[in-house]
C-alpha cells in the first residue's frame, strides 16, 4: 500500500475545507498540507450555495443584533459563547474573501452590497448575484493555488480514520481513478466533508452529501451532536428538490398557496402589512416557513402537481429588470428544470431537505473529544446554529470555522510533534474489509437499500414527527443495516474508477448518521426549532435544553445522552417573527 | 494509468459547427486567388493595352467564369462570417455586438452596390 | 411510460483495447434529465456504468457529456428532446478516457493553474477594495466559468493540439485582467503570448456557442490577441527596465 506522509490532512475541498488548508499554511509555511477530496474542489456543495453570507456591516447593525438573530433563530439551543466569537469573526472573514478577490455585489459607491434574509433583523447578507457559494468557492480554489504547501488528492475517497492510542494519525483513502489505496499519514486531521441531506428523498442536495466525514468520526469515537436538528428548505423544485434561493424571498418575492392567499399569515409570520417587514412573512426563518407548508398541505390548501403538491413563491410583481441583474441564476434554473419564466409565471415550490444542523461535536475551536481530529462547516456541530440555521449564517461559518479549524490543527502539530508512525500494519484490516466489498456476487442491490433508506426518513423523521413515526424509522434502518451488513451485491467488481463501489461505501455512513438522527429525535420530547413533535408540540426548556450527543453503538443502535447549553447573556424566550415592525426597505 | 485517446482523424466532419468553420477557412484561399487574379490584371494594365485585352479576354473563358462565380460566394460567405466573429475580436466598445454585425455587412453591401453601379453605368 | 434507447461508449482501462457502445433501454417520463437517465441506468440496469456528477443543477460543472455529437450538461438536457433516439452519451471529446464517460481532466488543471488565477497586488492591509457596479461589469461575466469543460471538448485547435491553453484557461485568465483589483497583467503576459496561448485559437468559437454559463472565452480569447500585439509592439517602443 502507498504511504504518503504529511501534517495536517484536510478531508474535503469545498468552502470550509479549503479555508482551513489556506489557514494552515499561512500559521506554518513549512507544514505540509494535504488536502483530500472525493472530487475536484470546485465541484464541492459549497458552490451550489446561493443566497450570500451574514456579516455585520451597516452602521444601523451590530454584533448583538446577528448574536440575538441568531440564537432565537437557532430557538436558544445555540452555545452562546460561540456565537459570540462567530458574530465577532464574520466580517472579517468576507473582507478577507473579497481582498482574495470574491466578487461580492456592490452599491453604487463601491462598497460591498448587503441584502435581507430569512430571520436577519437587519440587513447584513452579502452576496455574488445570486451565486455566491459558487463564488466564494472558486475564489478560495483559486487562491489555494498559490500556497506550494498544499499538497491536493482530487478524487480521493477517505475510507477509515487510523486512530492509534486515541490519537488520530491519519487516514486511509482510496485514489478513484486507480482504485488503489494509499495510507496517509499525519499529526492532525480536519474533516469538512459536509452535510448528510442525501438521506432523504427529498433534497436540494448534490450527490456527494452523503455524510462520509460524520461516519468517520462517528466509528471512530467523536458523538455526533444535535443530529435531529434538519433543514428543510421551504423553496425547492417539486421532484428534484433544485434549490430555489431565500435571496429571492430577500429581494420581496411571496409565497401563495393554490388560492393565491399569502398563507404565512395565518402561522405567526403577519400580518401581512406593513410590507416587507424583517422577520416577517417571507423574510421569516425556514424551519417556520417550512412547518407552515406542511400545514397549508394537510387543509388541502396546497396545488397537486405529478411530483406532491407545490405551493407558488411569485416575483412577477419584482420587474425583469431587478430579477435578470440579481437572481439570474434561479432565473435560469426555473426556466431549465421546471420550464417557468419567474418574470410572467410564480414558480411550484416545497420543502426539501436543505442543511444538517448536527453534526461532529467540536468546541469554539474546531476540536472534537478525539485528538488530532478536527471539524468545520457543515459536518461539524460548533454551537452556532442550534436548532434551526438562519440561511447566510453557514456560508460565512465555513470560513470563520475553516479558518479556526486550520490553524488548531496546525498549532497541534507545533506543540505535539510525533514521529511518524508506519500505519500500513493498522491499515491492513479496513483495507482488506473496503477490498472484500468487491467480491459480492449475491446480496441486494445498492439502489434497493439507499431508497428504502430515503423513503423511511422522509416518512418518520420529517418535518413533523411523532413517536410510533419515528420508532417504525429506527426499527427500518437496524433492519436496513443488517441487511447492508449481510452484503450488497455490485455489478462492478473492478477496481479503477469504480464509483458504484464508492457509492456503497456512502450508504454504510449514510445508515449510521441517518440512525443518528432518527434515535436523536426519539430521545427529544419536544418541539424545538425544525424538529417539530405532533406529540410534544411545546418546547421544553425545562429537560431540553440540551444538546443530544449521539454516541456509536457498533453494529446496534446509538446511545443517547444530553448536554446542557451554554446560556450566557440570551435567555431563553418565544420566538418572535411577524408581529409590528418597521418596515423593510429593500435595497 | 492506461487512458485511451481517441483519434481525431475526421474530426471536422463529425460536426455541422466544424464544417461550416472549415468552409470558412477554404474561403480564405479563394479570397487570395482573387486578389491574386486582380493583381495580375494591374500588372497587365501597366504593360500596356494589348496585354490588358488579352488579360480581360482570359477572364471570359469559361473556366474563369466558373472560378469567379465559385469565389463571389465564397468571398460573400468570408464577409458575412468576418463580420459575425468581429465583436469577438474588438476591444470592449460602447457598440452592442448586433450594430457591429449589422453595420459590417451592410458597409459591405453597400460598397458592393457602389461598385456595381459604377461599373454597369 | 416512453422508453429511449440510450447507447454509452464503455471503456475499461483493464480489459478493453479500444472503447465499445453499449445500449440501454430507459423509460423517462418528461421531467427526466439525461443524467438522471444515466442513474437509472447504473442503479436499475448496470452498476458499472461510471460518470460523474453531483449537483444537478448546472453549476458544479461534473457532467459534462458528448450528447450526439454536442459538447453538453448532462442534468439540464432532457430524455424527451431526444425521442426517439437512440441518443448516443460519450465522453468529452479532446481528453483522454479513463473509464466508460470519465476523462482525464488533470491536463485542464495545470492549464489552470498556468494563468496565475489570484488577485496579484497589494491588497489594502484591511477592509476591502472599493469596486464599482461598473467596474464588477467589465469582468464579471468571465468569472462565471464552472470549469465544465465543455469549451475543450469543443474547441478543434485543443483537440488537435493539447499544448493550447484553452478557453476556459484563457477566459479565467482574462477574468483576473479585467478586475479593476488586479495588477498582474504583466506577470500573465507570458502565458498570453505563447504560440500555444491566445495564438493557438483560430476563432473556430464553438466554445462560446457551447457554453453553458455565457462565459463566451471566445471574446476573452481574441481580446487578447489585441493585448499581447499591443504587448510586442511596447516591448520595442519602450522597453522595460530590466525586461
Amino acid at each position: 500500500m502507498q504511504r504518503v506522509q504529511a501534517d495536517v490532512v484536510v478531508i474535503g475541498a469545498g468552502g470550509a475545507g479549503l479555508r482551513a488548508a489556506i489557514a494552515a499554511a499561512e500559521r506554518d509555511p513549512k507544514l505540509r498540507v494535504a488536502l483530500m477530496s472525493k472530487v475536484l474542489p470546485m465541484r464541492s456543495h459549497t458552490v451550489a450555495a446561493e443566497g450570500g453570507a451574514a456579516g455585520v456591516t451597516r452602521d444601523e447593525d451590530s454584533l448583538e443584533h446577528h448574536f440575538h438573530d441568531t440564537v432565537s433563530g437557532g430557538d436558544w439551543l445555540c452555545d452562546q459563547d460561540v456565537v459570540d466569537y462567530f458574530v465577532a469573526h464574520c466580517t472579517e472573514e468576507l473582507e478577507q474573501l473579497e481582498r482574495w478577490g470574491c466578487p461580492w455585489s456592490r452599491k453604487p459607491d463601491g462598497h460591498v452590497n448587503t441584502r435581507f434574509f430569512g430571520g436577519m433583523t437587519i440587513q447584513r447578507t452579502w452576496f455574488a448575484a445570486d451565486r455566491s457559494g459558487f463564488h466564494m468557492l472558486h475564489t478560495l480554489f483559486q487562491t489555494s493555488l498559490k500556497y506550494p504547501q498544499i499538497r491536493r488528492y482530487d478524487e480521493y475517497f477517505c475510507a477509515e480514520l487510523m486512530v492509534v492510542e486515541g490519537r488520530v494519525r491519519g487516514v486511509l483513502a482510496i485514489c478513484i481513478a486507480t482504485g488503489e489505496m494509499v495510507c496517509i499519514e499525519a499529526s492532525s486531521v480536519v474533516l469538512a466533508t459536509g452535510g448528510a441531506g442525501r438521506v432523504y428523498r427529498q433534497n436540494t442536495n448534490a450527490g456527494t452529501v452523503t455524510g462520509d466525514g460524520m461516519g468517520l468520526a462517528f466509528r471512530a469515537g467523536a458523538p455526533l451532536r444535535d443530529m435531529e436538528f434538519v433543514q428543510w428548505h421551504p423553496t425547492a423544485l417539486p421532484g428534484s428538490g433544485i434549490l430555489i434561493t431565500e435571496a429571492c424571498r430577500g429581494e420581496g418575492a411571496i409565497l401563495v398557496n393554490k388560492d393565491g392567499y399569502r398563507y404565512l399569515q395565518d402561522y405567526g409570520l403577519g400580518p401581512v402589512d406593513p410590507w416587507p417587514r424583517a422577520k416577517a412573512m417571507e423574510l421569516g426563518p425556514r424551519d417556520r416557513l417550512s412547518q407552515a407548508f406542511w400545514h397549508e398541505h394537510r387543509k388541502g390548501r396546497t396545488l397537486e402537481t405529478p411530483q406532491g403538491p407545490v405551493v407558488q413563491l411569485d416575483l412577477r410583481h419584482l420587474g425583469a429588470k431587478k430579477i435578470h441583474e440579481r437572481l439570474p441564476l434561479i432565473t435560469e434554473a426555473a426556466q431549465t428544470f421546471a420550464g417557468i419564466d419567474t418574470v410572467k409565471q410564480p414558480i411550484p415550490v416545497c420543502p426539501a431537505v436543505h442543511y444538517t444542523m448536527g453534526g461532529i461535536q467540536t468546541n469554539v475551536r474546531c476540536e472534537t473529544p478525539l485528538r488530532g481530529l478536527y471539524a468545520a462547516g457543515e459536518c461539524a456541530s460548533v454551537g452556532i446554529h442550534g436548532a434551526n440555521r438562519l440561511g447566510s449564517n453557514s456560508l460565512v461559518e465555513i470560513v470563520v470555522f475553516g479558518r479556526v479549524a486550520g490553524e488548531s490543527a496546525a498549532e497541534y502539530v507545533r506543540a505535539t510533534p510525533q514521529p511518524v508512525r508506519d500505519l500500513s500494519a493498522l491499515a491492513q484490516a479496513p483495507a482488506e474489509r473496503l477490498r472484500a466489498m468487491l467480491d459480492r456476487r449475491e446480496g441486494e442491490r445498492l439502489a434497493v437499500l439507499r431508497d428504502a433508506m430515503r423513503d423511511s426518513m422522509e416518512e418518520g423523521v420529517g418535518i413533523y414527527r411523532t413517536e410510533n413515526g419515528i420508532r417504525a424509522t429506527c426499527a427500518k434502518l437496524a433492519e436496513l443495516r443488517g441487511r447492508y451488513r449481510r452484503g450488497v451485491r455490485l455489478d462492478d467488481t473492478s477496481r479503477p474508477f469504480n464509483t458504484e463501489w464508492l457509492s456503497a461505501i456512502e450508504l454504510g455512513f449514510m445508515l449510521e448518521v441517518a440512525e443518528a438522527m432518527a434515535h436523536s429525535a426519539l430521545e427529544r420530547q419536544e418541539s424545538r426549532g425544525a424538529h417539530m413533535r405532533l406529540d410534544y408540540e411545546a418546547r421544553d426548556d425545562t429537560r431540553f435544553l440540551k444538546h443530544s450527543l449521539a454516541h456509536y453503538g457498533g453494529d446496534g443502535a446509538p446511545r443517547i445522552d444530553h448536554r446542557p447549553v451554554t446560556i450566557t447573556k440570551s435567555p431563553p424566550k418565544e420566538r418572535h417573527y411577524g408581529g409590528a415592525g418597521k418596515q423593510a426597505v429593500l435595497s | 494509468m492506461n487512458t485511451y485517446k481517441r483519434s481525431m482523424a475526421g474530426w471536422w466532419q463529425r460536426n455541422p459547427f466544424y464544417r461550416w468553420y472549415m468552409l470558412r477557412e477554404l474561403s480564405c484561399v479563394f479570397v487570395t486567388a482573387y486578389a491574386l487574379v486582380l493583381l495580375l490584371g494591374l500588372y497587365r494594365l501597366v504593360q500596356g493595352p494589348e496585354a490588358f485585352a488579352a488579360w480581360q479576354a482570359a477572364l471570359a473563358m469559361p473556366g474563369s467564369l466558373v472560378f469567379h462565380l465559385v469565389a463571389l460566394v465564397l468571398v460573400g460567405y468570408h464577409s458575412w462570417t468576418w463580420f459575425k466573429i468581429m465583436p469577438k475580436t474588438l476591444p470592449r466598445i460602447s457598440l452592442p455586438d448586433w450594430a457591429v454585425v449589422t453595420g459590417g455587412i451592410g458597409a459591405v453591401i453597400a460598397v458592393s452596390a457602389a461598385l456595381l453601379w459604377t461599373a454597369l453605368g | 411510460m416512453r422508453s429511449i434507447a440510450i447507447e454509452c461508449l464503455r471503456y475499461h482501462p483493464e480489459t478493453d483495447r479500444a472503447p465499445r457502445l453499449q445500449s440501454y433501454d430507459v423509460p423517462f417520463t418528461d421531467d427526466m434529465s439525461v443524467l438522471q437517465g444515466l442513474q437509472y441506468i447504473k442503479d436499475q440496469l448496470d452498476g458499472s456504468l461510471t460518470f460523474r456528477w453531483s449537483c444537478r443543477m448546472a453549476i458544479c460543472g461534473s457532467c459534462g457529456l458528448m450528447l450526439n455529437g454536442k459538447p453538453s450538461l448532462g442534468c439540464e438536457h432532457f430524455l424527451r428532446d431526444y425521442y426517439p433516439g437512440p441518443l448516443r452519451v460519450e465522453p468529452l471529446n479532446h481528453f483522454p478516457i479513463v473509464r466508460d464517460l470519465a476523462i482525464d481532466q488533470s491536463d485542464f488543471l495545470r492549464k489552470l493553474e498556468s494563468v496565475k488565477p489570484w488577485l496579484i497586488g497589494e491588497p489594502p492591509a484591511k477592509g476591502t477594495h472599493l469596486q464599482t457596479p461598473r467596474q464588477l461589469d467589465e469582468y464579471y461575466q468571465y468569472s462565471q466559468c464552472i470549469n465544465c469543460l465543455l469549451c475543450y471538448a469543443a474547441c478543434a485547435q485543443y483537440g488537435l493540439n493539447d499544448k493550447f491553453t484553452g478557453p476556459a484557461a484563457l477566459a479565467l485568465l482574462h477574468r483576473y485582467n479585467a478586475d479593476s483589483r488586479d495588477h498582474g497583467k504583466q506577470e500573465r503576459m507570458q502565458v498570453v503570448n505563447a504560440e500555444d496561448g491566445v495564438w493557438g485559437c483560430t476563432l473556430v468559437g464553438y466554445c462560446s456557442e457551447v457554453c453553458p454559463k455565457g462565459v463566451d472565452p471566445a471574446r476573452a480569447v481574441n481580446q487578447n490577441k489585441i493585448e499581447s500585439t499591443k504587448d510586442y509592439f511596447l516591448r520595442f517602443l519602450a522597453p522595460r527596465k530590466g525586461a
